[in-house]
């Protein structure tokens, strides 16, 4: 336990006081919620692609939709799998629907994920029916409406987090605004996989080219997230891992891929839609764990 | 604590709590008030919001100096070097209150010829005998005593050759006894009858009220108080010139006719061998600035213990009988009742009752059995004939001189100076009785304390009653203020648990069945002791229900028998004897019967208890809140409120005053004086009692009814206060070169128990012990509590950065701090709360110990109190817990460490029962299922 | 037993777990049904004297005591005399110390410096970011206008906890709920001053009606600067741009970040309609994207 001597008093470390140490707490939110924001995209986005591209487009696409929305219920079930797992009481997660809270984006966030989760539980489950029951129209129009709270439980987790106090978080103007985006990204990135999987060399054409417009959206979104939490982020991991993190992101997550894509050809595609699976949770990742790297509290409540 | 008592009559503390709301500046010092009495310290605090200035003196920057105004840091164990530089402030630039001195104070008074101070004699002064380390001073040889009193004196020597040629050598004899009394005037005698014979003069004679006589007190103390100058001061203290003249500026700026300051101290002072001259330099003090016995004056000594006050006054102490009676002890003088009364008793003053008090105490304790024939049975009492006080008789212990011991609410394997040495001791004893609410140290020693050999090898048989707790048993506390207070009893103690006062009652009441018959003398005074207190009807709980306990003694028949009776009337409402209305009822003659006498008063009537009262008052004072003693008064001494005419000193500070219409004593408080003795009132030649005390004589508990600036009896290391270092400190004595350390400590040096003798090179740094808010003493009361320990988990010591940086320790990590006694390790607070100081012109440096730690409870760790020593000063056999010289290094010490005895209460995760869902505490967590 | 737990002693006790299925069903209706609001009452709050505050923590174990929380555990953190560290969900008071003391030898006479110390708590905020997160509604502002944590309807879903600007809560891993300072709710409705306020022997924590404790805490400031404590000043007396003011305010002498407060706390709640608005353009602006691109790849085939 001895130290060097050191004669020079003033460099004692002596009692630290309050200044140096953050605020707020965090709320130990981490694998969990990661995972949720990641699966609640794959969801949402794969839903609202899907269904985008069967207005356009219903010949090329009516073929995709019994694998694409049973996989989106799929993932839509892990998700608030998660969810519930991740509340300290799990027993009260129907706790969650005694208000109707649209102040509290969380609130929101829940009503937005039920009113989503019925019209993709019909879709899906139509969409395994045989078309000559003649149930096609009516699978489109609920599909059109699951939409609107399609698109909404994919942007709330953004504001969700961006509203609340935190280092990073409370900065990240445009987390809602990469989510959704993003979402669409990986929607087109899956449904283009199951093009690929069936044999479906129209659809994976067309969702292709669909992918070279949206990754550069996707690199401007990244762009303004991460100028928001810059400055926490290089504080929490310091400046040269926040290059590092963004060029991953960026370059291996975006450009690289969108390069891929450019390029073509099954292995090209492949690899380009993991590329992007992983970049995109980096960026989750990054930003959950954000405030709970910046708070090293001496003492955690038990 | 004879410092007050020797100057002022009484050994308490002179105003109240509250009072110090009324204080314009208060002096901290030597008391940490705000984490040692937290409650009360909001009043300076209220005092502060008006405008009033605190200054906190103290080694350590504290949570009192926090709020304090001024702080000064000083060395520990310099106060005296500080106060007599305060004093000689004073005198030099003519700050002193005129007239309140020259009425209320010997100041005139002149002093016997032959007396040598300090001054003369290096140090010492005269009648010393002893080598300058360890000795005792006979006040008679030295004449300490005032001029005149050689007709006394005279009259004592005739006296003496009635009893035995050989009183010079029983003289002695008591002396190396120890003997202290806590008598009278609750301090030593320092000869025998030293109180009558060394103060009887001819008031007019021998007294100088221009001042200018050489020998009067005012020009010794002058003389005496010359050397402490600001710079020599600062020299031995470590403060700078500057602070102590800025805080003499503010004490007198505060003092006078229309303002008052009170001192505040506690353990800073006691716990020292100089503790007791520490105390008398702060009373001169108060006196020369005129601030005793007035609304915001005083001094408080902010004692301890719930009722730590209480049981000084019922006499725990082995040297004293309830109302600071002197005990009889083993030898001539103590023969007989009459022998007893001439040698400690006082003809002037009010203990000239002395008598009436004695004789209704017998008459309570032996009951019939006590007559005139038997000397209503003096002889029973029990005669020590050596120092039984805790030191000396633990140091006995140790050497295996002593078979058992009850210990009860006390913790010495923890809390005593060198608990090493007291654990020692509780191994030598054959059976040892604890009775306490939890397991700590002292009932674990054998078996939890790490430097222990191993429990086979210990032979010692502990039995453990419980205790209940104070919720769970009736009684009085008596706080630091004198006031009583009652508290009933809410709920059964637990389980076997009782109250202490069922364990002594049943304990007596089994001794007396064992020797029921007995004509064996010596179990006489066991036999005749009156031992009746059962309920009249069995005793219930505040809700109605019956207790559940047997055998439990009526604590208000108890408070009745030390109220007193008239044991020659009987009351018509009760068919007992008559409650006396207080201390004045009091005969000589056996018809009345007293426990206690100075709290005659707090039972007057059937089913009134005064201690019980709860009444608000209008004023601060609440005179029907409990019942301070003496006789209710809140303020002691107050007539010294009123000038020598009986009038306020002003509007502003008046207490008591002479209401010249109805021709007596009036105001808020009780007049702590003879009701109708005007002020004019001037005693008649070899008038005795409160008849030799003049109108305009405050202090009516002193035989010449004047505060002592000058002690010619009382203390037993000097009639005046001079500074000697602690006896383990790295620096000698600056003021006295000669002189070292108090030249009347008592030493008890063994293998266990080293001394550093001042000034020492090996032990550099100065060590002082302190409490923390967080706990209480030795930690038994807080380290069983998780509530308390999250606040203060571990034993620590504070130590100034620069120590640290010289001695590589690291803040959070571990030092270790050992003296010549024992080694412990603690965690580093490195603070700037302590500073390096400059002491004879040499950088020291000084760390602070909390002795909450042991080994006992959910938190253990390294015991201060193994480090500290056993020494005793001459007064009170205290020790100097304050004040020892160590050695501080990084890290850890080898050896063993303690591990907690008890785990901390697991959380309860069930609702509390039969208690509905809403009404459940917010904190007691539980999941739905 | 105080008069409220008389009134509901004859409630079924919360403790028993569902048996039996209507049990279970109830246990599962429960959080839906709606009581009557009880009459508002005029807004109560803390008005906290750090100035005359000597850090005794009676407040701390006041509240532990009646609230019966659990001990935060024993470690000696070494920072001044504060070893609990922080709030949390079983530290609803928590008492901070900053030691600002110069170096050097004694009796240099230099600046004695200042050891300061607040008592810390919840502070009510009018518009409490916490109750505004809660998905639940188990923040809500109670009659007294305290913000109040429902313990029985809290789900641990910790959103409050990453919305209060000043950390005041966490979650308890006992029950996995979010607990606070309830500002005593228990024994206002009998009438009884807060348990911390009432241990408090210096009156550094009063306790009152906020308007009169704002009155108070004013006139103290006031006088302060009169007697040269010139630093004196209030914090979250008034709403400022960006946050609410606070029921639980303080009277400090130093910068806020020094007792560890924010200087200006902002309300998250400020910013979510921004945020919503850059979500819906971004997720627009893709799905337009990727319409066209559908559209013109699609087109002819
Ligand atoms: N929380 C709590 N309260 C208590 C107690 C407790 O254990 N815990 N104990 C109770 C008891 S029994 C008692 S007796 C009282 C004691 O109450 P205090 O005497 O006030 O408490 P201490 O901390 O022992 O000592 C007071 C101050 O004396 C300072 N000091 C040490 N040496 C010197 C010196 O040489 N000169 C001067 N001027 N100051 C010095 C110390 O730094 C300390 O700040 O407290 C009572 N109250
Ligand atoms: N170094 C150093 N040592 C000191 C001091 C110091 O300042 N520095 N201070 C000294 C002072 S002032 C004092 S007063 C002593 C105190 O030293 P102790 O008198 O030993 O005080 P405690 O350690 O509190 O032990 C009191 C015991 O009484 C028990 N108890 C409490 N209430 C009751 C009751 O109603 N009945 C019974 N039977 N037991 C009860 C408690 O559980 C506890 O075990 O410490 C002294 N020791
Ligand atoms: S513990 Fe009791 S005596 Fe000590 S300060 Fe608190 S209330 Fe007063
Ligand atoms: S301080 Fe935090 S917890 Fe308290 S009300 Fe405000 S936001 Fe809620
Ligand atoms: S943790 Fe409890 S109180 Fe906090 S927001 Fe979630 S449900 Fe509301
Ligand atoms: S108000 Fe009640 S709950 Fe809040 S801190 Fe004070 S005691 Fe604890
Ligand atoms: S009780 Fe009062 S004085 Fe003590 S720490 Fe709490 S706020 Fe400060
Ligand atoms: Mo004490």
């Amino acid at each position: 336990m001895t130290a060097p001597l050191n004669a020079d008093p003033t460099q004692q470390a002596t009692i630290a006081g309050y200044q140096s140490r953050p605020v707020t707490k965090p709320p130990n939110w981490h694998g969990l919620v990661t995972l949720d924001l990641l699966v609640n995209n794959l969801s949402s986005g794969l839903f609202m692609v899907a269904v985008l591209a069967e207005l356009v487009a219903p010949a090329v696409f009516r073929p995709l939709a019994s694998v694409a929305y049973p996989l989106a219920l799929a993932w839509l079930l892990v998700d608030l799998v998660c969810l519930v797992l991740d509340l300290g009481d799990p027993a009260r997660f129907h706790h969650m629907l005694r208000v109707w809270k649209p102040s509290s984006p969380m609130s929101l966030g829940t009503w937005c994920l039920t009113a989503y989760a019925a019209p993709l539980t019909l879709v899906a489950g139509l969409s395994l029916v045989p078309v000559e029951w003649g149930l096609e129209g009516a699978r489109r129009v609920i599909a059109v409406v699951g939409l609107v709270p399609a698109l909404a439980a994919a942007a709330y987790k953004g504001v969700l987090f961006s509203t609340t106090a935190q280092r990073g978080w409370g900065d990240a103007r445009w987390f809602g605004g990469y989510l959704v985006n993003s979402a669409l990204v990986l929607g087109a990135a899956e449904l283009l996989l199951i093009g690929l999987a069936r044999g479906r060399p129209q659809a994976v054409e067309l969702l292709r080219v669909a992918s070279l417009l949206l990754l550069p959206l996707n690199l401007v979104a990244l762009g303004l997230l991460l100028a928001d939490i810059r400055a926490a982020l290089t504080e929490a991991r310091g400046a040269r891992t926040f290059v590092r993190v963004a060029v991953l992101a960026a370059a291996g997550g975006i450009l690289l891929p969108l390069g891929l894509v450019a390029l073509g050809g099954t292995v090209a595609l492949v690899t380009a839609m993991l590329l992007l699976l992983l970049g995109a949770l980096v960026v989750r990742d990054e930003i959950v764990r954000l405030p709970h790297r910046l708070h090293h509290r001496p003492h955690a409540a038990p | 604590m004879p410092g007050l008592g020797t100057s002022f009559g009484r050994g308490a503390a002179t105003n109240y709590q509250q009072d110090l709301a009324h204080s314009d500046c208060v002096l901290f010092m030597g008391s940490n008030m705000a984490e040692a009495h937290p409650v009360a310290f909001r009043w300076p605090l209220k005092a502060k919001e008006e405008g009033a200035t605190l200054i906190h003196v103290d080694p350590r920057y504290t949570r009192t100096s926090a709020l304090c105004d001024v702080h000064v840091g000083i060395r520990a164990g310099s106060d005296i070097a500080f106060l007599g530089g305060l004093v000689n402030y004073v005198l030099t630039h003519d700050r002193w209150f005129k007239e309140y001195v020259l009425h209320y104070t010997n100041a005139a008074t002149i002093v016997e010829e032959g007396f040598r101070d300090t001054e003369d004699l290096d140090g010492l002064f005269s009648g010393y005998h002893g080598n300058r380390r360890t000795g005792h001073y006979s006040a008679r040889e030295g004449q300490w005593g005032y001029a005149g009193a050689a007709a006394a004196e005279q009259a004592q020597e005739e006296w003496d050759e009635e009893w035995t040629g050989a009183t010079p050598m029983y003289r002695m004899h008591k002396q190396d006894l120890g003997m202290h009394g806590h008598s009278l005037d609750s301090g030593p005698t320092s000869h025998a009858g030293a109180r009558q014979q060394m103060t009887a003069c001819e008031p007019e004679q021998h007294r100088d009220l221009t001042l200018q006589d050489p020998n009067c007190v005012f020009q010794i103390l002058k003389r005496h108080f010359a050397r402490y100058t600001p710079e020599l001061v600062s020299q031995v203290c470590g403060c700078a010139p500057e602070e102590l003249v800025r805080v003499a500026e503010l004490l007198c700026a505060n003092s006078g006719r229309e303002r008052t300051t009170a001192v505040v101290y506690a353990l800073g002072w006691t716990q020292h061998t100089t503790g007791v001259q520490m105390i008398r330099t702060a009373a001169i003090l108060q006196l020369l600035l005129g601030n005793m016995g007035r609304p915001g004056g005083g001094i408080m000594a902010m004692r301890g213990h719930s009722t730590i006050q209480g049981s000084t006054d019922l006499s725990t102490l082995y040297d004293s009988l309830p109302g600071y009676l002197p005990q009889p002890c083993a030898d001539e003088s103590h023969e007989t009742l009459d022998a007893y009364i001439r040698q400690e008793g006082q003809t002037t003053g009010y203990w000239a009752n002395f008598r009436k008090f004695v004789v209704s105490l017998l008459k309570a304790w032996y009951g019939d059995a006590a007559t005139p024939d038997n000397e209503f049975g003096f002889a029973w009492l029990p005669r020590p004939d050596a120092d039984y006080s805790q030191l000396p008789y633990f140091d006995r212990m140790a050497k295996g001189e002593v078979k058992g011991y009850f210990l009860w609410g006390q913790n010495p394997a923890g809390g005593s100076p060198n608990a090493g040495l007291h654990r020692a001791g509780l191994r030598q004893l054959d059976w040892l009785v604890v009775a306490d609410w939890f397991e700590i140290e002292s009932a674990v020693f054998w078996r939890n304390d790490p430097a222990a050999p191993p429990p086979s090898e210990i032979k010692t048989e502990v039995f453990f009653l419980p205790a209940a707790a104070s919720q769970e048993k009736e009684g009085s506390l008596t706080n630091t203020q004198r006031l009583l207070q009652w508290h009933d009893k809410a709920l059964d103690p637990l389980g076997d648990s009782r109250s202490d006062a069922w364990f002594l009652y049943q304990l007596g009441k089994r001794l007396k069945r064992l020797y029921a018959g007995s004509t064996d003398p010596r179990d006489q005074p066991l036999l005749n002791l009156t031992w009746d207190y059962e309920f009249d009807h069995p005793p219930r709980l505040p809700d109605g229900s019956l207790s559940r306990i047997e055998g439990e003694p009526d604590l208000e028949k108890v408070l009745m028998e030390i109220n007193g009776y008239r044991l020659d009337q009987t009351d018509p409402r009760t068919g007992r004897p008559r409650l006396v209305s207080g201390f004045a009822e009091l005969e000589d003659d056996g018809s009345t019967a007293c426990g206690c006498w100075i709290y005659s008063g707090v039972f007057p009537e059937p089913g009134r208890n005064r201690a019980r009262e709860r009444k608000r008052g209008t004023d601060s004072i609440h005179p029907e809140w409990g019942y301070a003693w003496p006789h209710n008064r809140r303020v002691l001494y107050n007539r010294a409120s009123a000038d020598p005419e009986g009038r306020p000193w002003s509007e502003r500070k008046k207490l008591v005053w002479w209401d010249a219409q109805a021709r007596r004593w009036v105001g808020p408080d009780e007049p702590d004086f003879d009701l109708d003795t005007p002020p004019d009132y001037r005693p008649p030649r070899g008038a005795t009692g409160l008849d030799a005390i003049a109108g305009d004589q405050p202090f009516i508990m002193k035989p010449d009814g004047q505060a002592w600036l000058f002690a010619p009896g009382g203390v037993r290391d000097g009639p005046l206060p001079a500074h000697f270092e602690p006896v383990e400190s790295p620096v000698g004595n600056l003021i006295y070169p000669r002189q070292p350390t108090n030249p009347t400590v008592r030493f008890f040096e063994g293998p266990l128990n080293r001394i550093a003798h001042t000034p020492t090179l090996e032990y550099p740094v100065v060590a002082t012990t302190c409490r923390l808010t967080e706990h209480y003493l030795s930690g038994p009361m807080s380290r069983f509590n998780s509530w308390l320990n999250e606040l203060m988990p571990a034993m620590f010591v504070e130590l100034s950065p620069e120590l640290a940086a010289e001695r590589g320790i690291v803040h959070g990590g571990w030092l270790t701090v050992t003296t010549a006694r024992s080694r412990i390790e603690a965690r580093a607070m490195v603070t700037r709360r302590l500073r390096p100081l400059r002491v004879a012109g040499r950088v020291m440096h000084q760390i602070g110990l909390p002795f909450h730690w042991a080994f006992a409870g959910e938190v253990v760790g390294d015991n201060a109190n193994d480090l500290t020593s056993l020494v005793a000063d001459p007064n009170v056999s205290m020790h100097e817990a304050k004040a020892f010289a160590c050695q501080v290094s990084a890290g850890r010490r080898e050896g063993a460490v303690p591990r907690p005895t008890v785990a901390p209460a697991p959380w309860p995760r069930t609702r509390l029962p039969d208690t509905p869902a809403a009404a459940q505490p917010e904190g007691r967590f539980t999941r739905d299922e | 037993m105080t008069s409220s737990e008389r009134a509901l002693a004859h409630l079924p006790p919360g403790t028993d777990p569902p048996r039996s299925l209507p049990l279970l069903l109830d246990r599962v209706a429960e959080p839906f049904r709606r009581g009557a609001a009880p009459e508002p009452q005029p807004s109560t709050g803390f008005y906290t004297d750090t100035t005359v505050c000597i850090g005794c923590k009676a407040c701390e174990v006041a509240c532990k005591q009646w609230n019966l929380l659990p001990a935060d555990g024993f470690d000696w953190t070494g920072n001044s005399y504060d070893n609990t560290g922080g709030l949390s969900a079983t530290s609803w008071r928590h008492v901070k110390f900053i030691e600002q003391l110069p170096g050097g030898v004694l009796g240099e006479l230099l600046d004695p410096g200042r050891w300061l110390m607040m008592s810390d708590v919840c502070k009510h905020c009018v518009t409490a970011p916490c109750q505004q997160a809660c998905p639940t509604g188990a923040i809500v502002y109670n009659e007294f206008g305290n913000v109040y944590i429902q313990p029985d309807v809290c789900n641990g879903c910790a959103y409050c906890i990453a919305a209060c600007p000043f950390g005041v809560i966490t979650r308890s891993t006992i029950d996995g709920h979010a607990h606070k300072c309830t500002l005593c709710f228990d024994r206002q409705r009998d009438g009884l001053v807060p348990a911390c306020a009432k241990a408090c022997p210096t009156a550094s924590i009063q306790f009152g009606p906020v308007d009169e404790l704002r009155e108070r805490a004013r006139q103290r400031v006031a006088d302060l600067h009169e007697r040269g404590v010139t630093d004196a000043y209030l914090y979250g007396d008034r709403p400022g741009d960006t946050y609410s003011a606070l029921n639980s305010f303080y009277l400090l002498v130093d910068r806020p970040s020094v007792y560890g407060l924010p200087e200006t706390p902002v309300n998250p709640w400020l910013r979510m309609k921004g945020d919503y608005l850059r979500a819906a353009v971004s997720g627009l602006v893709s799905l337009a994207a990727l319409l066209a691109a559908l559209a013109l790849a699609g087109g002819p085939g």
